[in-house]
C-alpha cells in the first residue's frame, strides 16, 4: 500500500546538513497495524510524515496505492492527504473555540463536502464522546481531546491512520483507551501506523519497525 | 453558520481585545468617510436652496469683504461696514435692474425671550416680488411700526398676527402684521420690518448692510454688473452665484481635507488589520500546519485568513456608520463652528447607497491588507509548524 525505496531525507540546519533518514526500504501492507519505535531523534516523525505524504523524500521513491508520490504536484498531494490519510498528533491540535462536533467536522470544511450530522455524531460515539458533543476542548480531559482528534482523522474515511505518539501526553488508563480504539480500527480493516515510546503498546501491534540513526535497525 | 465562518469568528474571538481595537480603527475611518460624504451632500443641497430663497440676483456692498456681507444677509452676523443708501437711486435707475432695495440686517438681543432676534430691514412693499414663494398669514407691513415674523420666531414665542411685540428698554411697540409660513430656510429666523424702522432702531439713518437687487434678464447679469461697477465708485457687487461658489469652495477644501484625513485613517486602519491578522497567523502556525496535514490546501488556508479579514472590516465598517449616524449631531455642531457658512437643516442624512459604498471601500482596503498575511499563512510549512 505504501512503498519506500531507498528513501533519504536531509534537513538543512544552518550550514550543517542533518541526515534524518538515510536509505529506508519499507513496504506497508494494507490492513497492517504497525508500531514505529526508536530513540529520540532517530527519524521516526520524519518517516511518518513521508508515509503520510506530508513531506517528500530528498532522495528515493515513494508510492501510495501504486502511485508515485514524490513526483506529484501539490494539488495531487492535497487530494491524497484529504481522501486517504488521517493524522493524529501527540499534542492533539484541536481548535480551541470549536465544539467536539465542529472539531471532528473540520476536515470536511476543506473538501466542501457537507458532513452529515448523523455521521459525525456516530463517529463521536465510536470514540466514546457521545456525551461530550458540544463541549469545547478546554472542557475536555487529555484522553477526550485525543479521542476527538481520532474521530477527526476518521471523518474523511481514510485508508490509513498515522499517529505520532498519540499516547505521549496521556496517563496509562487513557493510553489504553486510545490504543483500544486504534486496535479496533485496525480490526475493521484500516491500516494503522503508530509511533510510540511505550514498548508494551508496541508489542501489541502486529508489526514493529525500529528506527535508529535514520535507518531501520 | 457554515464551518469556515464559524472557524473565522472563533479565531477572532480568541483575541477579543485585539480584534476589537482593530475594528475600532476601521470603524473610525469609515465613520469619518461616511460623514464627509453625507455632510457634503446635505451641504450642497441646503446651500442651493438657501440661495434660491434669498430671491435676489446680486447684492451691492461697501468695498471690503463682499462675501462677508452676503453671508450676513443670509444669517445675520454683525458687520462694521455700512453702505450709504445714497447710491440706491443710481442702482435703481441702472440699465437692466428691475428692483433694488436697501437691506439692513442686525442682531437685536431680546433677553426676555432669552434669544437674539435677527432684524431684517427691507423695503417691505417689494417683498412680494422678492419672495413670491412666501405664504403669509396676515399682511405685509406697511406702517412704520408693523413687522412680519419668520415662522420660527413666531412659533418660538407663540405669536399670532395682530399681537403686539416690543423690546425691553425700547419704547417702540410693534404690531405683528403677518407671519410667514414655514419655508425651511433661513427666512424662518428673521424679523422683517420696513427699512426706515430698522435704521431707526439701529440708529443708522440712511445706513444699509447691502443693497439687494434683481435684474429683468438674469442672462445679462454679467454685463449689468460690469456697467454698474463702472458707474458707481466705492461699491462692490457680489452675485448670489459667486457667494454660492465661494461658500462651496470653502466647503470643498474642508471636504478634501477631511477626506484626506479619512483616507489616512483608513490606511492606518488597514495597517492595523494587517498587523493583527499577521500576529494571529504567527500564533496559530501550529494549528495551520495541522490543518494542512489533515487535508487543507494552501488555498483553503488563504481563504480562512481572508474570511477573518473580511469579517473584521465589515463589522468595523458597519459599526463606523452606526457611530457616525449617532454622532451626526455632534459632528454637525462641530462643523457649524468651523465653517463660516452652513445652511440650515439636517446635513447628515442616512443614505443606504452611500453607507454601502463606504463599507465596500473599507472592505476592499481591508482585503488588500489581508492579502499578505493570508499569503504568509498559506506558505506555512506544515512539517515545521507541527514540530513547533
Ligand atoms: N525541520 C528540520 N530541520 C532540521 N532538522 C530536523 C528537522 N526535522 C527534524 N530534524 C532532525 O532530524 C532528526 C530526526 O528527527 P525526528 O523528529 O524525525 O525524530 P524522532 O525520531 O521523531 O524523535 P522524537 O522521538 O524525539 O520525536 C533529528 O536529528 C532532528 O533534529
Ligand atoms: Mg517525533
Amino acid at each position: 500500500m505504501i512503498t519506500l525505496k531507498k528513501v533519504e531525507k536531509n534537513y538543512r540546519r544552518g550550514a550543517e546538513e542533518v541526515r534524518a533518514l538515510r536509505g529506508i526500504d519499507l513496504e506497508i501492507e494494507a490492513g497492517e497495524f504497525t508500531a514505529v519505535v526508536g530513540p529520540s531523534g532517530a527519524g521516526k516523525t520524519t518517516l511518518l510524515h513521508i508515509l503520510g505524504c506530508l513531506d517528500l523524500p530528498s532522495r528515493g521513491e515513494l508510492y501510495f496505492d501504486g502511485a508515485r508520490v514524490d513526483k506529484m504536484r501539490e494539488s495531487e498531494l492535497v487530494t491524497l492527504r484529504r481522501t486517504k490519510i488521517g493524522f493524529i498528533f501527540q499534542q492533539f491540535y484541536l481548535i480551541p473555540g470549536l465544539s467536539v462536533v465542529d472539531n471532528i467536522a473540520l476536515p470536511l470544511m476543506f473538501s466542501k463536502s457537507q458532513g452529515k450530522k448523523d455521521r459525525i455524531e456516530e463517529l463521536a460515539q465510536t470514540v466514546g464522546l457521545g456525551e461530550r458533543l458540544h463541549h469545547v476542548p478546554s472542557q475536555l480531559s487529555g484522553g477526550e481531546m485525543q479521542r476527538t482528534a481520532i474521530a477527526r482523522a476518521l471523518v474523511n474515511d481514510p485508508e490509513v491512520i498515522l499517529a505520532d505518539e498519540p499516547t505521549g501526553n496521556l496517563d496509562s488508563t487513557n493510553s489504553e483507551k486510545i490504543f483500544d480504539i486504534l486496535h479496533k480500527l485496525h480490526q475493521k480493516g484500516l491500516t494503522v501506523i503508530m509511533i510510540t515510546h511505550n514498548p508494551e503498546l508496541a508489542q501489541r501491534a502486529n508489526r514493529t519497525i525500529s528506527i535508529k540513526d535514520g535507518m531501520i535497525a | 453558520m457554515s464551518g469556515m465562518l464559524k472557524l473565522s469568528v472563533q479565531n477572532l474571538l480568541r483575541h477579543r481585545t485585539r480584534s476589537f481595537l482593530t475594528m475600532l480603527g476601521i470603524a473610525a475611518a469609515v465613520g469619518v468617510l461616511f460623514s464627509v460624504f453625507s455632510f457634503n451632500r446635505g451641504f450642497e443641497e441646503g446651500l442651493a436652496k438657501e440661495m434660491q430663497a434669498t430671491g435676489l440676483h446680486f447684492m451691492v456692498a461697501p468695498s471690503g469683504c463682499a462675501h462677508e456681507v452676503a453671508a450676513l444677509v443670509l444669517h445675520g452676523a454683525v458687520t462694521p461696514n455700512y453702505l450709504d443708501t445714497g447710491v440706491l437711486e443710481e442702482i435703481k435707475n441702472a440699465d437692466g435692474v428691475s428692483l433694488a432695495t436697501p437691506i439692513l440686517v442686525a442682531q437685536l438681543p431680546n433677553p426676555d425671550q432669552q434669544r437674539i432676534d435677527l432684524i431684517y430691514g427691507v423695503e417691505t412693499d417689494l417683498l412680494p416680488e422678492i419672495k413670491p414663494g412666501w405664504e403669509i398669514t396676515g399682511e405685509i407691513p406697511n406702517g412704520t411700526h408693523e413687522i412680519l415674523l419668520g415662522y420660527n420666531v413666531a412659533e418660538h414665542a407663540d405669536i399670532k398676527p395682530g399681537a403686539e411685540f416690543s423690546y425691553p428698554n425700547m419704547d417702540t411697540v410693534f404690531t405683528v402684521s403677518g407671519i410667514i409660513g414655514q419655508t425651511s430656510s433661513q427666512d424662518d429666523a428673521f424679523v422683517y420690518m420696513p427699512i426706515a424702522t430698522a435704521q431707526d432702531l439701529m440708529d443708522r439713518p440712511n445706513g444699509a448692510t447691502a443693497i439687494g437687487a434683481k435684474v429683468d434678464t438674469p442672462e445679462r447679469l454679467g454685463t449689468i454688473i460690469n456697467n454698474l461697477e463702472e458707474q458707481v465708485p466705492g461699491i462692490q457687487i457680489v452675485t448670489m452665484g459667486q457667494v454660492m461658489n465661494s461658500v462651496a469652495n470653502v466647503a470643498a477644501s474642508a471636504k478634501s481635507l477631511s477626506l484626506a484625513i479619512a483616507l489616512v485613517a483608513l490606511i492606518i486602519g488597514a495597517v492595523g488589520v494587517m498587523n493583527s491578522i499577521l500576529m494571529a497567523v504567527f500564533e496559530r502556525s501550529q494549528e495551520i500546519g495541522m490543518m494542512r496535514a489533515i487535508g487543507a490546501s494552501r488555498w483553503n488556508i488563504f481563504q480562512i485568513i481572508m474570511k477573518e479579514t473580511t469579517i473584521l472590516t465589515i463589522v468595523g465598517g458597519v459599526a463606523g456608520i452606526a457611530v457616525a449616524m449617532l454622532g451626526a449631531r455632534l459632528i454637525e455642531s462641530f462643523v457649524r463652528q468651523i465653517m463660516p457658512f452652513v445652511p440650515t437643516g439636517d446635513m447628515l442624512r442616512f443614505d443606504l447607497g452611500l453607507a454601502l459604498a463606504c463599507v465596500a471601500f473599507a472592505l476592499v482596503v481591508g482585503l488588500l491588507a489581508g492579502l499578505y498575511p493570508a499569503w504568509k499563512a498559506s506558505r506555512i510549512n506544515p512539517i515545521e509548524a507541527i514540530k513547533g
